[in-house]
């Protein structure tokens, strides 16, 4: 997690690093009461431990099949969320964050608070509010319903927790980089990261239903009787390869979306829109998810419209109709020179990242003391 | 793993250590605001801000290489920040260094900027993190009026941290020497997740196991900490002489003036 988006102080104003403060202490204090609430007093250290224990998990690593050289692990927010609930597993994650903070030097001491929503608050809620919703009954729930349930929160809770990172630093007004280019980025980073974190937790969870289904909040019996049990920790290679294909569509709309010039407000509303329907599609179903495949892929053409109009006419949203004029003529020099940027910004990422993969394993804390055993 | 490990030179004793924790706490925390309060362009006038996140880590004993290694491990982000900005940022601005005068494209300025606050941050950070200890720094939080709920979880964490990441250590070696890079992906993947359940369950009982020990040794609900924090004269003298650096560095013509 070199690319991990913790917030430095630097990229932040005095007002934006108060307001962020002042409201993540809120909304932890908030969640601080309802965990008291809700977990019994013997389950006191857990939240702690359980933040421990997320630090832990990073150890186990794996190398990603394809991508020789990177290896991915669990960031644990979701999971943490699906166990807890969210209001413990924001608990856990601020002192996370704090810990991260004070030891590690990760993320700046005024940019907690963004920290902390960006990486707490979010993701909890969001990813917890779509787990739930994508679930449905727990306790009969089939494998590829969980799976697609747990892919949908890791994907949503880490992307909307990655894109909030340029809409501070915008608010900041510290950087020149156009908050759009920057968010593309970072979208379209934390989407893969977001497939991989919805992957492993899966495995996690999975695996926990069958050896410690009251963990998850399931009564023994309801877990064996909903027959899961036989089914339950095998990951069915066609969930993964759909949501693989969803996850790297969006990944090409996304990067389509933001080389095609800078969008306006109503731009924004339709993007949102289409990401809404495409997730939606992917928690539905594999059948509805390869139709969600196909209509991105349509729409991935994009790119290619500021020189030839003609799939105008074939294109399924009559929103693009508006969108066009702001494209054509003159402006699509400047759509070429944003591409020619974005493609600039893909490859300085990948130069910082190896450079960040050589870094952490030559010189991590982490890393040397993997060498010593 | 110890976790002397991590923070062994919080463990130590100098000058900079014998402050109070909230002494500290306070001094960077203004540090870090006037540091990011500088605008935008600013580049020369944060030199002299480096003064005092190095006298702390001098003072303190801790070894230079130890604090600029933590500002490299950390920069790939802000490093990708940076090299972006020259990009798009290409207006011209008038600068001057002596009495050079030059044109640079306001991009450049701002990679710098972002580069020293960056730095400086990390530094001040690290100043105060390997001069005071963790558990001075909790209590120092908690009379600063943080929430006790959340500083018992963090409690928690820094105490099991070292002793979950030896376990995970101790399971990832054994897979690691079971020929585990061998295997196809799939089975890579569902023996990190195994793991990682496994894992989870040995911590959730646990924290079983604490909350019992808790009880058997009488706790009710109250926290105890040994009470070490004193915030003494030289606290006081050195919160003084830090708002008067901070106000120089700040605003330099009060003191020409």
């Amino acid at each position: 997690m070199v690319l991990a988006m913790h917030m430095g102080n630097e990229l932040l104003s005095i007002p934006m690093a108060v307001v962020t403060l002042a409201l993540a202490g809120l909304l932890v204090g908030a969640a601080a009461l309802r965990a008291r609430k809700t977990l019994s007093a013997e389950k006191l250290p857990l939240m702690g431990v359980m933040g421990a224990f997320v630090f832990a998990g990073q150890m186990i690593n794996f190398t990603l099949p394809g991508m020789p050289g990177t290896s991915g692990h669990l960031v644990g927010g979701v999971l943490l969320a699906i166990v807890l609930g969210p209001a413990a597993a924001i608990v856990t994650l601020t002192a996370i964050l704090v810990v991260q903070c004070f030891l590690f030097q990760d993320g700046g001491l005024l940019a907690l608070g963004c920290n902390i929503l960006n990486m707490g608050v979010l993701p909890c809620v969001l990813g917890w509010g779509l787990y739930r919703l994508a679930l449905g009954a727990a306790e009969r729930a089939k494998a590829w319903r969980q799976y697609a349930a747990t892919w949908l929160a890791c994907v949503a809770g880490v992307t909307a927790g990655a894109a909030l990172v340029p809409v501070e630093a915008s608010f900041s007004g510290v950087l020149r980089i156009p908050t759009v280019q920057f968010l593309g980025v970072m979208v379209g980073v934390h989407l893969l990261i977001g497939f991989i974190e919805g992957l492993i937790t899966f495995v996690v969870v999975a695996y926990l239903r069958e050896i410690r289904p009251e963990a998850l909040g399931l009564t023994p019996a309801a877990a064996g009787a909903g027959g899961v049990r036989t089914g339950a920790g095998k990951l069915s290679r066609g969930a993964v390869a759909a949501s693989f294909l969803v996850t790297a569509a969006l990944l090409a709309g996304v990067i389509a979306w933001f080389a095609s010039g800078s969008p306006g407000g109503l731009e924004w509303s339709l993007l949102e829109h289409r990401y809404g329907t495409g997730e939606k599609a992917a928690g539905e179903g594999s059948s509805a998810a390869s139709g969600a495949d196909t209509w991105q892929a349509k729409w991935s053409l994009l790119p290619d419209y500021g020189k030839r109009s003609a799939p105008l006419g074939e294109a399924p949203a009559g929103a693009k109709g508006v969108q066009e004029p702001s494209e054509g003529g003159a402006s699509a020099v400047k759509g070429w020179t944003s591409l020619a940027g974005m493609i600039g910004t893909a490859v300085t990422l990948g130069i910082v990242y190896l450079a960040g993969a050589i870094l952490r394993r030559r010189g991590s804390i982490v890393g040397e003391n993997g060498r010593q055993g | 793993m110890h976790h002397r490990y991590i923070d062994r030179f919080a463990q130590g004793d100098s000058p900079v250590h014998r402050l109070d924790a909230r002494a500290k706490l306070i001094a960077v925390v203004a540090y870090s605001a006037v540091v990011i309060s500088f605008p935008r362009y600013a580049v020369t006038e944060l030199a002299p801000l480096a003064v005092m996140p190095m006298a702390m880590l001098w003072l303190g004993g801790v070894p230079a290489w130890f604090a600029l290694r933590r500002v490299l491990l950390l920069s790939p982000f802000v490093l990708f920040v940076c090299l972006l900005s020259p990009w798009y940022d290409r207006a011209l601005h008038p600068a001057g260094f002596g009495s050079w005068r030059f044109e640079i494209a306001g991009g450049w300025l701002t990679s710098a900027d972002i580069a020293a606050k960056f730095t400086l941050g990390v530094l001040a950070l690290t100043a105060l993190t390997s001069t005071t200890r963790f558990a001075w720094m909790l209590e120092g939080m908690r009379r600063l009026g943080a929430p006790s709920m959340l500083l018992v979880q963090l409690g928690f964490l820094y105490r099991y941290l070292f002793v979950l990441i030896d376990e995970a250590m101790r399971v990832r070696r054994g897979r690691d020497f079971r020929g585990a890079a061998l295997a196809p992906a799939g089975r890579r993947l569902s023996a990190a997740g195994s793991i990682l359940a496994n894992l989870f369950v040995r911590t959730l009982e646990r924290s079983e196991r604490i909350s019992m020990a808790m009880a058997a040794r009488g706790y009710a609900g109250e926290w105890h900490g040994l009470n070490v924090l004193r915030f003494r004269a030289r606290d006081a003298a050195f919160l003084a002489g830090v708002a008067l650096y901070l106000a120089a560095c700040r605003w330099p013509w009060l003191s020409a003036r």
